[in-house]
Parts: C-alpha cells; sequence; structure tokens
C-alpha cells in the first residue's frame, strides 16, 4: 500500500506542476497560438485564458479517433481527423466571455465528457 | 432503513436537481455573456458503434469463435445544452429465453443537461465511473483481445446501473462525477467472481437504499490522467429476514502516453461487511456456501510501446501486462480461504491498427494461482476489434 501511495503522490506533484494552457510564440504579430490534442475522452488543455480581442490560432491533432471541435454559441465545428493524418487550424477571435467548446463527433462511451473553455478577460 | 425512509432520500436528493433541470432550459444560464454572432446548432442524432471479434483457446478446451460483441451508439442532442446517449450492447452473438447464453444490455439510456461547465445532471442508466475500463472499453483503446482480468472479477466492467447525478470540469483538468444509483445485489455474489454478478443492471432495480458513486479525475496534462473512484452501497436487500451488506469498492488508476508509450495501472479493493451473515443466508437458499470474501483486491500495471507508428499500413504496438487478483483477499471468521481465488497473470501480445479505429489483436495470458491441486488455465486470444 505505501508504494501504491507514494507512486500516487509522485504522480499527482507531477501533474500538479504543469496545469497551465500550451500558450506559443505567435508565428504573426498579434496572433496567438494554441496547439490543442483531442483524445477520448479529453482536450488537453481544457482550460484556455486569453486577453479578450486576442486572435488565437487554435491547433488541434486527435491522438486517437476522428474527434470534433466545436465552439458552442458559434460557427467553429470542425471534424479532427484520426490519429496520424494531420493537424487542423482554427482561428478565433473572443470578446470577453467565456466560451465552452465540446467534441462534437460522437467517439466513445465518455463522448459527453469531453468539454473545454476559453476564457477571455478585458 | 425502510424502503419508505429510502424513498424520501431520495426525494430529497431529487428536489434541487429537478430545480436545476428547470433552470436548464433558462436563457440566464447561457454559456457566454458576449458571444460572436451565434450559430445555434440544430437538433441532430448520431449512430455510432464498435464490435469484437474474438478467437479465444483456453488451455485442456476446445477453440471458440465468439462475436463477443456487437454495440450500437445512439446521440442526440435536443439542444446544445441536453443530450441524449443510448448504448444497446448484444453480447456472445445470441440471446435464447432461460438459457445462459448471450445478453442483450441497455448500457447506457441517459439524459445530460448540461448547465455550466463545472456542474452538470445527468439521469438515466449510466456508465459507473469506476476505474479505467468501464468507461473507456472501445476495442481500438486497450492493448489485449479480453479486458484485464482486474476489470471483470474486482471491477464487474461493464458496469453500469441505473441512477441520477452530476458531474463536471472544475478547472485546470480536474473533472469529478458523482452519482446515485442503484445498489449491487449481495444475493448474486460469488467466490469466483466476486461482486460482478450483483448488478441489477437497470431492471426493476432495488432502489429501497440507494447506492453512491463518485470519481475525482485529472486530466491537465498532456497524455496523463489520473482517477480515484469510490463506490458505496448496501446490498443485503434481498434476503428476509433482512440483514444489511454494506459493500464499498475502492479505486485508484493513471495512465501516461508519450508519443510511442502507453503506460497503465490500477489498484481496486472491494470491502463487504457481514459476508459471514451473507455465506450463511445463501448457504441456506442454495444448500452451498458460496465461501465469500469480506474483501477482494486487484493490481495490475501495463506497459505498451508502438514498434511502427505512422507506416502506410498503420501503426503495431507490443505490450506486457502484469496482474494480480484476489477475490479471497480476507475471509470472514470461520471461512476457508481457497488458495485458487488468489491469482496472478501475465499477459503479453500485440495489436496491430490498420486504421485508428480498428485493431487486430493477439495474446498469450499465463495465469497461476496459489492451489497446489487446482490449475489455472493459460490461453492464447486472438482479436477483431473496430469503432466506427
Amino acid at each position: 500500500m505505501r508504494a501504491v501511495t507514494r507512486v500516487l503522490a509522485v504522480l499527482l506533484l507531477v501533474a500538479l506542476s504543469d496545469t497551465h494552457a500550451s500558450l506559443q510564440d505567435t508565428p504573426a504579430a498579434g496572433v496567438q497560438v494554441v496547439e490543442i490534442s483531442a483524445e477520448r475522452f479529453s482536450f488537453t488543455p481544457s482550460e484556455i485564458r486569453v486577453k479578450a480581442g486576442t486572435r488565437l490560432e487554435l491547433r488541434l491533432r486527435s491522438d486517437d479517433t476522428t474527434h470534433g471541435f466545436h465552439i458552442i454559441g458559434t460557427d467553429i465545428d470542425i471534424e479532427l481527423p484520426k490519429r496520424g493524418r494531420g493537424t487542423t487550424t482554427v482561428e478565433f477571435q473572443p470578446k470577453a466571455g467565456r466560451y465552452t467548446f465540446e467534441c462534437s463527433q460522437l467517439c466513445g462511451a465518455g463522448h459527453e465528457f469531453m468539454r473545454g473553455v476559453i476564457i477571455a478577460t478585458e | 432503513m425502510t424502503p419508505l425512509l429510502g424513498y424520501r432520500a431520495v426525494s430529497r436528493l431529487l428536489a434541487p436537481v429537478a430545480t436545476l433541470l428547470l433552470l436548464a432550459t433558462s436563457p440566464a444560464l447561457a454559456q457566454t455573456p458576449e458571444r460572436p454572432a451565434a450559430a445555434r446548432r440544430e437538433s441532430r442524432t448520431n449512430l455510432s458503434g464498435y464490435m469484437d471479434f474474438h478467437y479465444n483457446k483456453v488451455e485442456f478446451t476446445d477453440g471458440r469463435l465468439d462475436f463477443h460483441r456487437f454495440v450500437l451508439l445512439v446521440t442526440h442532442s435536443f439542444s446544445d445544452r441536453i443530450r441524449f446517449v443510448g448504448e444497446l450492447e448484444l453480447e456472445h452473438a445470441l440471446v435464447e429465453g432461460l438459457e445462459d447464453a448471450g445478453e442483450l444490455e441497455l448500457e447506457q439510456a441517459y439524459v445530460d443537461f448540461l448547465l455550466h461547465r463545472s456542474f452538470n445532471v445527468r439521469a438515466g442508466m449510466m456508465l459507473m465511473p469506476i476505474g479505467i475500463i468501464n468507461e473507456r472499453h472501445e476495442p481500438p483503446m486497450y492493448y489485449g483481445v479480453e479486458r484485464p482480468f482486474v476489470d471483470t472479477v474486482i471491477i464487474p466492467t461493464t458496469w453500469f446501473e441505473t441512477g441520477v447525478g452530476v458531474h463536471g470540469e472544475v478547472g485546470r483538468g480536474w473533472r469529478y462525477r458523482a452519482f446515485v444509483a442503484a445498489p449491487l445485489n449481495a444475493a448474486e455474489f460469488s467466490a469466483g467472481e466476486g461482486v460482478r454478478g450483483g448488478s441489477q443492471k437497470g431492471s426493476e432495480s432495488n432502489i429501497g437504499r440507494a447506492a453512491v458513486t463518485g470519481r475525482l479525475e485529472y486530466v491537465g496534462r498532456r497524455g496523463l490522467t489520473l482517477g480515484a473512484s469510490a463506490w458505496s452501497g448496501h446490498s443485503g436487500f434481498e434476503f428476509r429476514p433482512r440483514f444489511d451488506v454494506p459493500v464499498s469498492v475502492v479505486a485508484a488508476d493513471a495512465r501516461y502516453s508519450r508519443n510511442r508509450l502507453e503506460l497503465r495501472g490500477q489498484f481496486a479493493h472491494v470491502a463487504i461487511e457481514h459476508a459471514d451473515q451473507l455465506n450463511d443466508a445463501l448457504a441456506r437458499r442454495v444448500g452451498v456456501d458460496p465461501n465469500i470474501a469480506r474483501a477482494m483486491r486487484g493490481f495490475y500495471g501495463e506497459a505498451g510501446y508502438r514498434v511502427i507508428s505512422g507506416a502506410r499500413f498503420g501503426d503495431v504496438g507490443a505490450f506486457a501486462r502484469y496482474e494480480n487478483f484476489d477475490t479471497q483477499f480476507r475471509m470472514p471468521a470461520g471461512a476457508v480461504r481457497l488458495p485458487q481465488f488468489d491469482r496472478d497473470a501475465f499477459v503479453v501480445g500485440a495489436n496491430f491498427w490498420p486504421d485508428p479505429d480498428v485493431a487486430v489483436k493477439v495474446d498469450y495470458s499465463i495465469v497461476r494461482n496459489r492451489s497446489a491441486f487446482i490449475q489455472a488455465p493459460n490461453s492464447l486470444n486472438i482479436g477483431l476489434g473496430w469503432w466506427f
């Protein structure tokens, strides 16, 4: 039991050490690139914080089956091809607010858990 | 507790849930305070599914071809915030009345009311959120033809019950689920397969005292999932005179994948209180003491590696898994522990994915137990599984 506890504690520390969204340097002025991986049944990162008005370039990739990427309340609803079949890029410039995104392609028993949020603040 | 009190307890739980469901239709709970030009999605229905076709050659027996699972999933979005998910499974290809053949099971049939990222309500037939495989069992997703032994005799996958509950993500990759559901029926427990037979499967389930279950999960780091699950219920409802059989299940699991490597591990423990009374009651009913334990335990560790990845013909991965599982880990006073139920398994094999949604699998399971007289059989398994 002690060994199991120790292993879990180490994994928890590793997890807590890197909890922020994957924001990269911009390829063009004013554009912020975010790489998002989709895997049954989560997006990573699932929480993205930006300043309102930032031009976001979302680079999405699936690590297993076909997924969807839909930002609720917007026209953005795309299909992410299966593992190894490339990255899909979406541009999004949020006003201040919270934008929930979700998998829009049925991907398995836990499909409904596959959600995330973009939080744009002033 | 009497059924009447149980009804009251359930009513107390359902009252706030019902209020929230009414609020789900309110525009005031919109997800975004400011939205871009909104594109409201029309309602839509999706069909999907998975299949599992197996060849099993268990030592000392003839080989068998088995169309193990034929599963259809259907989802329907009434709106962005109200969804239906259904999963119908046919096991072993054939269902015949009163015969121990296949099973036709309604594994999922629930409505999700998606109120907020951190708080959503689910009601209907739901998967219990215990362990890795119970909620993630599409064949291309795991190594090995059959599911791990621990996910069969310690955690009774696929474990589904009727109930109601909440789920959500509270930020930075932390997710939770908490459900109230029908309890396991202790009259169906056994020495060899633990609590597996006890699922009521939503068929006029006794809900005199509802079970509670939950899972806390971390998915905030790319490739890493950590989970802790628990289930607690009272399972002695079928006996007269009635006596209490509190049962609890706890599990911890971890998965990590990076590039071609995938690691996973799981620990699960089942505790059955008053197992001595349970054995006495079952012995009076069937004439044989079923020798059910007061504690069952199992764990496994698995490493998989994609030796070929990104090739035109697909991916190939090899894996090895060690499992230890004992359905008689601790016995009630006066009961004899049977060593044949203290088992180890070493499973090695390979998956070939010609497509990410199609897996051809082969493995060999070496199973050992502590008995000097009863041998656990090894097995060769070949499988074809797909998701669409």
